[in-house]
């Protein structure tokens, strides 16, 4: 075990230079000038973008703007966007909007995807379980972009019953429409698993041995049914989390929730490479580590599983 | 295998627990207690400083007063200042109103504008507007084309007493007082507290206006400001502004719709149902921007003035502003916008009215058009269907092979317009601050004026003619009808539209007042009973 949590540590050192390395370049190459497009139709004066050029070293061969953002944030400095603010303060106070979001839409995910996969494996081919059947399908096949905005006009502007905008409400109203849509798909997904799952188990030997031996079908269910069909699941949910976190650009805009999505968003707009990496490094951490966490639940959940 | 069974839904009701703790701050509602405030969508702003804003103009006009006002009636108000005068339009004296405060209760004084323009002008500070101080005499000194700057401060600044100083210009310019108006920011004063920590000041900047800031910027949180006590101004109508940072502009209309917000503009895409959505509650605000169709005169094939003419009277401009703009635009008549005083409108006449069989005519007549035209414009602003409406226009009535690419984004494209990389016709436009036909033919006509190929026609008789102009206007904008006339002879650009700016409100706001800058004018709104 000890070997396998050095490797994947290992690994992720790799992974997390050649990430940040590939996207500053990527960032750095792309067409425009960050600089000339900073006042849109009304271009700064020539003086003042030789001015910012150097400030933000963007003169610079781009080898060494990388290894002064590395060096950088060794120091615990993440760089500073064009407008002079650091990249540090505003990620973290972004972080907090998307956390919040992506852990309700996760939550609604886990409590009413499980339940519902639960139940509509258990009474497989009947009418909740087709009806739940098109749901889902119909779930995952509208873009979220379509959902969110009909969400906000009939929800949030014909309704009322939640704001349509920001974050100022608080939670739980601010987020929770946003986190249903964005919750839709995953949901979809994490039900058919489950569905999937809990059919199988219900078809194995041992719980047949168990409906022999006289075991009460809610101890059957609640406890071994349950823990042999979560592994699957809990592996797609821990993914799903990761992809919570960064995923979010389009609802976050639509909601004006000022998120890590958004911010992302905005920096590659205007090509901003501290805050581009700066922001797709920590996705990218919370990726891998995801990943790492799925592999230690999954060989807890199933010792059969072993990392050798 | 129990107890592991429980340890798993102990991890999950964690989570939920952390979703429910991990929550932000509730919201705040005002109103109630008889406080007048209104909310305003704006894009997040970033800089706040009137030298380096580049987003933050309704703020920056509530929170300073400028020098001098100009009225939709054309009039020009003092506000700040007593008199903004000149014998020889080359030196000019600013007289200052007594008793004015900053909001920090520091007098305004004449040596508050003196230190503010020279660190708007001073070269290391790399202060975005600093092009609007660009024509005072010692600007190079302070702001080289290269190089360091070898002073601090421009030597045609003279204060010569608490509330009176003078400006000297490079050359003449009658159009100086309109310089000094409400939309150019960089000419607003700072107090001495600035000077000592720009970036500070740019967190919580301190002005001389009808409003105060009251807490310290963060991005992407609301901006309070509210009616400065001791403003020795006109007392504006409302208590308090908060400006709401949007991400997406349509969020915020959508917003005003449902009555969550008061004031936004509105988005392009949302023009067409704005007027039925809000009746008399959308406003278009007649504004000094105007659209062009930009030519690659770098390339032979757009050399024959009949090929720009014709392409011009080939795009349909009313059923393309009714139909994209529902209508809120003006089809250009001449080549500055109509509420630059003095614009001789018609004067474009025939050459920009849609006339599809005198338009292939006259290509025919030139000789046709060779090979294919891929117009150029910006992506991801939501120009798309304005651009591929021209090149319809194009295609069916010159029979040309026309088509609209957009760019990657704005970088890419402002990279090649800047570099002459672009083969066919492109996006131009400008947007001017203060409404003088100077303020946008400038931009367009001469060279490093502001919108670098633009339109990529640097003719030095336009330039003379501009300078004369510019010398001489007795300030109803006439001279510049000949400036007008020698862009009509060469006709390097076909304008499309004059600009409105478009407004939507709520219902706690009966109306919405505006100035000839086009943005809503925040002290004079009035409120709903």
């Amino acid at each position: 075990m000890i070997r396998f949590v050095g490797r994947r540590v290992l690994e992720l050192a790799i992974v997390f230079v050649g990430v940040t390395f590939i996207i500053y370049v990527m960032v750095f190459t792309l067409p425009g000038d960050p600089i000339a497009a900073l006042g849109r139709d009304r271009p700064l004066p020539e003086a003042v973008q030789a001015q910012l050029r150097a400030q933000y070293h963007l003169d610079e061969p781009v080898w060494l703007q990388y290894l002064r953002y590395v060096g950088g944030l060794f120091a615990g400095d993440l760089g500073t966007g064009f407008d002079g603010r650091p990249v540090g303060d505003r990620m973290a106070a972004r972080w907090p909007v998307t956390i919040t979001l992506a852990l309700t839409a996760w939550a609604i995910e886990v409590v009413i995807g499980v339940l519902l996969g639960l139940v509509t494996g258990l009474r497989n081919g009947g009418l909740l379980d087709r009806t739940v059947l098109v749901g889902t399908i119909l779930a995952t096949s509208i873009p979220v972009f379509v959902l969110g905005v009909t969400a906000q006009l009939v929800f949030g502007l014909q309704l009322g019953w939640f704001p349509i905008a920001g974050t100022s409400a608080g939670w739980p109203s601010a987020y929770l429409l946003p986190a249903i849509v964005i919750a839709l798909f995953g949901l979809a997904s994490v039900t058919r698993l489950m569905r999937g799952s809990v059919v199988d188990t219900m078809r194995s030997d041992f719980v047949r041995t168990l409906t022999a031996k006289g075991m009460p079908r809610r101890n059957i269910v609640g406890v071994h049914v349950m823990r042999n069909s979560v592994a699957p699941v809990l592996t797609f949910l821990a993914i799903d989390l990761g992809y919570l976190l960064g995923g979010t650009v389009v609802i976050e805009a639509i909601f004006n929730l000022p998120g890590i999505g958004a911010l992302l968003f905005d920096a590659i707009k205007t090509h901003e490479g501290p805050t581009v990496v700066g922001v797709a490094t920590a996705l990218i951490l919370i990726f891998l580590a995801t990943s790492v966490l799925v592999d230690l639940v999954n060989s807890l959940l199933d010792p059969r599983i072993r990392h050798e | 295998m129990r107890r592991k069974q429980r340890t798993a839904t102990a991890g999950v009701l964690l989570v939920a627990a952390m979703a429910l703790t991990a929550c932000a701050t509730g919201g705040s509602d005002t109103a109630d207690d008889g406080t007048r405030a209104i909310t305003m969508g704006v894009t997040d702003p970033g800089t706040l400083t009137p030298g380096r804003q580049l987003v933050a103009y309704d703020f920056n006009m509530a929170v300073w007063a400028p020098l001098t006002f100009l009225e939709s009636d054309g009039t020009l108000n003092y506000v700040q200042a007593e008199s903004v005068e000149s014998e020889d339009n080359i030196t000019w004296t600013i007289t200052l109103k007594d008793g004015w405060t900053f909001h920090d209760g520091t007098p305004v004084t004449a040596q508050s504008y003196v230190d503010s323009w020279n660190t708007v002008a001073y070269g290391p500070n790399a202060f975005e507007n600093s092009g609007q101080v660009a024509n005072i005499v010692g600007y190079t000194d302070l702001n080289p084309a290269e190089g360091e700057p070898t002073a601090t401060e421009m030597s045609g600044l003279t204060v010569v007493d608490d509330s009176t100083f003078t400006v000297e210009l490079i050359g003449p310019d009658s159009q100086f007082p309109l310089q000094v108006s409400q939309a150019q920011t960089a000419m607003y004063p700072m107090p001495e507290s600035a000077f000592d920590d720009l970036d500070a000041y740019n967190t919580h900047p301190v002005g001389n206006g009808p409003f105060e800031l009251q807490d310290d910027y963060v991005e992407n949180e609301p901006l309070v400001v509210t009616a400065f006590e001791d403003y020795a101004g006109d007392e504006p109508t409302t208590d308090q502004i908060t400006f709401v940072p949007y991400t997406d502009d349509t969020t915020a209309y959508t917003d005003v719709q449902a009555g969550n917000l008061d004031i936004a503009s509105v988005p392009a895409s949302r023009l067409p149902q704005a007027d039925e959505e809000f009746g008399d509650a959308f406003y278009s605000f007649e504004a000094p921007g105007i659209s062009y169709l930009g030519l690659p005169l770098w390339d032979e094939r757009y050399q024959d003035v009949r090929v720009r003419q014709a392409i011009s009277m080939a795009i349909d401009r009313e059923t393309i502003n009714d139909v994209i703009y529902g209508g809120a635009y003006t089809p250009a008549t001449a080549f500055t916008p109509a509420i630059e005083p003095g614009t001789p409108e018609g004067i474009c006449g025939e050459l920009c009215e849609y006339d599809p069989e005198a338009a292939k005519a006259l290509l025919d007549e030139a000789g046709g058009f060779e090979g294919s035209m891929e117009i150029y414009f910006p992506g991801g602003g939501g120009l798309d269907e304005f651009y591929n409406a021209i090149a319809n226009n194009l295609r069916q009535n010159l029979g040309v092979d026309a088509t609209a690419v957009p760019s990657a984004d704005w970088a890419e494209f402002s990279d090649k317009r800047t570099a002459s990389d672009i083969d066919g016709p492109f996006f131009s436009r400008w947007g001017a601050l203060y409404p003088s036909q100077q303020a946008t033919l400038r931009p367009f006509f001469v060279e490093n004026g502001g919108c670098a190929n633009c339109i990529p026609w640097y003719d030095e008789s336009v330039k003379a003619a501009i300078d004369t102009a510019d010398a001489t206007d007795p300030g109803d904008g006439s001279a510049y009808a000949d400036v007008q006339d020698l862009i009509l002879e060469e006709f390097p650009a076909p304008p499309l539209f004059f600009e409105t700016y478009s407004y939507v409100t709520s219902d706690a706001i009966s109306d919405l007042a505006t100035s000839p800058v086009g943005n809503p004018r925040l002290t004079h709104v009035e409120l709903a009973d």
